[in-house]
């Protein structure tokens, strides 16, 4: 199983029938209400003050409370220290017990909640309701963003089982290489074969050489026997001008056929799903899954 | 003094928790796209590692380059220290690169012109660190305002 990236960074609070009941209640005192609060209600058979308005989600943005640290301070001197965490348990296993009756459907989000603070604060103000945020939130669930999980790739796990395999059995025919007579003899460990790779190279930078020093003779002695007796630097810038334009178009036809055979090399690593032959000197480096 | 004290001692001590509460929910959410942000600096700075490895090839790196117990003596490039701002948080500080002194840049073991998508990675990996000082910082205040938020839930039990 592999955990995916967490998609929705949101908090969530699944509201209670409570909360939403109270919203009923006071309907009348609030003349506006987020988009989110509003599906809410009428998903769970409220009717809406037709008054209210709706707001977008764009509309509303909140910025992080101001925390009175004094006061906080003040009033938590005399608290003790959490110790240890069998209290918060013992509370967790006190909510279980008396699970509230959830609302269907949606979630809160951040600025919904924040909308909620507001409404509450000018509930209280206006003296109608004494309700707090922290007491309605209390029956509320809390849904933090989570990971998903995923299956691995059953496609992937094949393809390592594989890698693996190839790996195991290559280690075991470098080890075994010297005990087994019949392994003894890889083709690519043998000189004939490294300097048969090597002459192909070779010979394709000889002729380059070649055909360069042939370009450079024929402006040098060729041209001089044919036109005639011409002065030595003549001569020598002929047969550079000549040896240049060859080297320049010999470079291109060299310039693909290594290429080319670079390609030649690295395909069979690529393609070769079967036991590899190499010997595996080059690929000793354990494959880390 | 008494009743009236009492009761308006209670008002603030309620309304601190509500703020606090919505402080945990804004914590939460920064904590939890904080953490998002490393795991993808992460996951493309290894993807970067990878292809530097796959544009160079397997052996073009040997354990010889990387110093060992032996090697002289070098100072980290990055130090994690206390903010003398707030006292509480933690930042990254970056020293810079000088050989006199001891600071050698990591990069130019592998090679002295590195190849740029090894450079890429390494700027990935650093931003990593700082988002993970970030981290830090929001989860030590998100611990902050749980523990007050349950130190105000006792103390307002008590009353």
């Amino acid at each position: 199983m592999l955990k995916t990236t967490i998609v929705d960074t949101r908090v969530r609070v699944r509201p209670s029938q409570n909360l939403l009941e109270l919203l009923d209640e006071h309907k009348q005192h609030f003349k506006q209400l987020p988009a989110n609060v509003a599906n809410i209600l009428k998903a769970n058979g409220f009717k809406l003050n037709a008054n209210a308005k709706v707001l977008k989600e764009n509309e509303l943005t909140f910025k992080r409370p101001k925390i009175n640290t004094e006061l906080l301070e003040k009033l938590t001197k005399d608290v003790p220290e959490l110790q240890s965490t069998s209290t918060t348990e013992a509370d967790e296993d006190q909510e279980e017990h008396d699970e509230p009756d959830l609302a269907k459907g949606n979630f809160l989000y951040l600025n919904d909640v924040h909308w909620l603070h507001n409404v509450l604060v000018d509930l209280r103000q206006k003296n109608i309701a004494k309700v707090y945020l922290h007491e309605l939130l209390n029956s509320c669930e809390l849904i933090l963003p989570e990971n998903e999980l995923q299956e691995r790739n059953p496609e992937l796990e094949a393809r390592c089982q594989r890698l693996r395999e190839e790996q195991q059995n290559r280690e075991y025919q470098k080890m075994t290489k010297n005990v087994d007579a019949g392994l003894k003899h890889y083709p690519e460990d043998t000189v004939a074969y490294q300097i048969k790779n090597m002459n192909k190279q070779i010979i394709a930078v000889a002729q380059f050489i070649f055909s360069v020093a042939a370009g450079f003779t024929f402006g040098f002695f060729g041209v001089n026997l044919m036109v005639g007796p011409l002065p030595f630097g003549f001569r020598i810038l002929l047969g550079v001008i000549v040896a240049l334009i060859i080297a320049l178009a010999e470079m291109y036809f060299l310039a693909k056929k290594l290429h080319e055979y670079d390609e030649v090399l690295d395909a069979p690593k690529r393609k070769k799903t079967d036991m590899p032959k190499t010997s595996g000197v080059q690929q000793v480096k354990p494959h880390v899954d | 003094m008494t009743a009236d004290n009492c009761e308006t001692d209670r008002n603030g001590a309620a309304e601190l928790l509500d703020s606090l509460y919505l402080d945990m929910f804004h914590l939460i959410e920064a904590h939890t796209n904080c953490r998002v942000d490393i795991e993808r600096t992460n996951s493309n700075g290894a993807i970067l590692l990878a292809r530097t490895k796959f544009q160079q090839g397997g052996n073009s790196i040997g354990t010889a380059q990387i110093p060992t117990e032996n090697s002289a003596e070098f100072n980290a490039l990055c130090r994690v220290v206390k903010d003398s701002d707030t006292g509480n948080d933690v930042t990254v500080e970056r020293l810079a690169v000088d050989k006199e002194n001891g600071y050698v840049e990591p990069l130019h073991w592998f090679s002295v012109l590195p190849p740029m998508s090894l450079r890429n990675a390494a700027d990935k990996f650093k931003k990593s660190i700082e988002l993970v000082a970030e981290s830090t910082n929001l989860q030590r205040e998100l611990n902050a305002v749980l523990n007050g938020i349950d130190r105000l839930r006792r103390c307002a039990a008590l009353k």
